[in-house]
């Protein structure tokens, strides 16, 4: 057997092992490989030309060709992200508390938030673009008109979600509102925030490409938009493989702090239904 | 305890003329009072009665339980008690003073169906949560000290640092009542502790709450769905009834301390049950449906 690296109990690692070790993500793994495989097939069976699909084996060239490329605009990208998704969570947050602090104008402020949500967010691209020009800017304003809404909403829900009874000891004891909002509440929604925290991660990485299509210098938005005029579909797959690969490292970032600070959440198994 | 009867303390009774019953077991001043109760609910823009005119006394240092179907106002009346909810009419006194004053003085303790422990707290911290929150001049580890010895009085050695989910719904429980202690209140209010638990669980909490009460001595009202329970820890019952809610009658519970296992097979126990019985279904065929 082939020795990979030393474990640290001094075991030798070995493939087999590794295989092992990959439990979770097995079979995802196998899923998608069969997936490529039968996609491969049909292009080669049927002969469809590369301009409409390609294969993926000529993704993957393409994808290691325009290596530079990529590298450069998903830097671009990732930091329109980065930014824009903290500032999402910011004024998320801070929605959520005004609303629940002020109760009077959490009042009129809650349909507006909500109607504004039905604004196409897309259509405003043009407009952000229009007012603060092709840089960063307009980006991480148009991510965060799309991707606060979740963020507010779950730690709204999970501000109210608090059991009556909690309150009512809290106030047998004394205990002011703003002490129970500290204490009890902003804690108790902590796993609800990150629910919304997650969804609104990938509506970021759908922000920032929407942002770079309306009109941007660089930027992977920017390349398939690029690519597109011509016809350079490889290229266009490989741009979204990274978006992809962005995205997917984005939300494990945040579901990795979510386990470093909200241990004690019921742990979330998109499979296993209750019952 | 040999069951006196003293005409001073009067704990009874709406409407209907002091007998026997109305009086209390023992003669000690008396600790919570009720005069004249009436609390109105808006319900739907529409104020609505829950109860009128309820009279009560509760004396030091005895344990009394309410009984009555669900929305006889029992737990209504508890959150009265609790300084949580002000009564339309009439007055409340805890110790003399009005519930929400006894609120700042820190002389209740609240315990509900459902242990409401803080997930993201061990036992021990929550245990020392309320205590924390309520005095800033506390020392952490004082708080701490204090909630380490209510969890070894409810029979917690060992579990301090094990969070809610890792508890038993009846170790989650005492966690509550631990917690309720930490705060070493005069007065403890329980709303139906142990409504959520299993029979035996129930049985085995009973007695440790009695042991706890004749350790401390606290006053402590307890609102119960079932009949074996108010007799087993009472020292007197009030049974409520519904539509409209009200104290139908107030019934001492004779059955000798300190109660065990036996106590079940007591002649006065049997004869309370009985009596219990007989006045809730009374009550219950009474009410209009």
């Amino acid at each position: 057997m082939m020795h990979l690296k030393t474990s640290a109990s001094g075991e030798p690692m070995t493939l087999a092992r590794l295989w092992q070790r990959l439990d979770r993500i097995r079979s995802p793994l196998i899923l998608a490989g069969g997936v490529v495989l039968f996609w491969e097939a049909v292009i080669r069976l049927f002969k469809v030309p590369t301009f409409v699909l390609p294969a993926p084996t000529v993704i993957v060239t393409a994808l290691v060709a325009h290596r530079r490329e990529l590298a450069i605009a998903t830097q671009a990208t990732a930091l329109e992200v980065l930014f824009g998704f903290l500032m999402s969570a910011l004024v998320g947050v801070a929605v959520a508390l005004i609303i629940v602090r002020f109760e009077r104008f959490g009042r009129a402020l809650y349909p507006l938030v909500v109607l504004f949500q039905n604004v196409p967010k897309v259509a405003l691209a043009p407009i952000f673009i229009l007012w603060f020009g092709y840089g960063l800017a307009p980006k991480i304003l148009l991510i965060v008109v799309i991707a606060f809404f979740p963020i507010a909403i779950d730690m709204l829900a999970g501000l109210q979600s608090v059991e009556p009874s909690f309150v009512s000891l809290m106030r047998s004891v004394g205990a002011s509102q703003s002490k129970i909002m500290l204490k009890v509440r902003i804690p108790h929604s902590l796993p609800h925030l990150f629910a919304g925290l997650k969804v609104a991660v990938t509506f970021s990485v759908i922000g920032a490409i929407v942002g770079e299509f309306a009109g941007a210098t660089k930027g992977l938005g920017y390349l398939i938009e690029f690519a597109s005029t011509q016809l350079d579909t490889p290229q266009i797959f490989a741009a979204l493989l990274v978006v992809s690969v962005l995205g997917l490292a984005f939300y494990y970032v945040v579901e990795y702090v979510e386990r470093w600070l909200v241990p004690w959440a019921p742990k979330f198994d998109p499979v296993h239904t209750a019952g | 305890m040999s069951p006196s009867v003293s005409s001073a303390t009067i704990s009874n009774v709406v409407g209907s003329e002091p007998d026997e019953t109305a009086l209390s077991t023992h003669a000690t001043p008396a600790h919570i009072v009720a005069r004249g109760l009436a609390v109105d609910f808006k319900v739907e823009g529409r104020r609505q009665r829950v109860f009128n005119d309820i009279n009560l006394t509760v004396p030091k240092g005895s344990f009394v339980s309410l009984i009555g179907p669900s929305g006889c106002g029992k737990s209504t009346l508890l959150k009265v008690m609790a300084g949580l909810i002000t009564p339309t009419e009439g007055e409340m006194r805890v110790a003399g003073i009005t519930p929400q004053q006894a609120v700042k003085r820190r002389l209740i303790g609240l315990v509900f169906q459902d242990a409401t422990l803080l997930p993201w707290k061990n036992a021990l911290e929550n245990a020392a949560f309320l205590l924390l929150s309520a005095d800033e001049s506390i020392k952490r580890g004082e708080a701490m000290d204090r909630a380490a010895s209510m969890l070894r009085l409810v029979d917690l050695a060992g579990a301090e640092k094990k969070m809610p989910t890792q508890l038993s719904g009846g170790m989650r429980q005492r966690v509550a009542i631990a917690r309720a202690l930490t705060l070493d209140p005069e007065v403890l209010l329980m709303d139906e502790p142990f409504g959520a638990l299993d029979a035996i669980t129930r049985e085995e909490m009973s007695s440790g709450l009695l042991d706890i009460w004749e350790r401390t001595h606290k006053t402590v009202v307890f609102v119960t769905h079932s009949i074996d329970e108010a007799v087993f820890l009472s020292r007197e019952v009030h049974v409520m009834g519904a539509s409209p809610a009200r104290i139908i009658e107030t019934l001492p519970i004779g059955v000798p301390h300190p109660r065990t296992e036996e106590s079940y097979a007591d002649p006065a126990f049997m004869s309370a049950e009985s009596r219990l019985r007989g006045l809730l279904i009374e009550g219950h065929r009474r009410s209009p449906k």
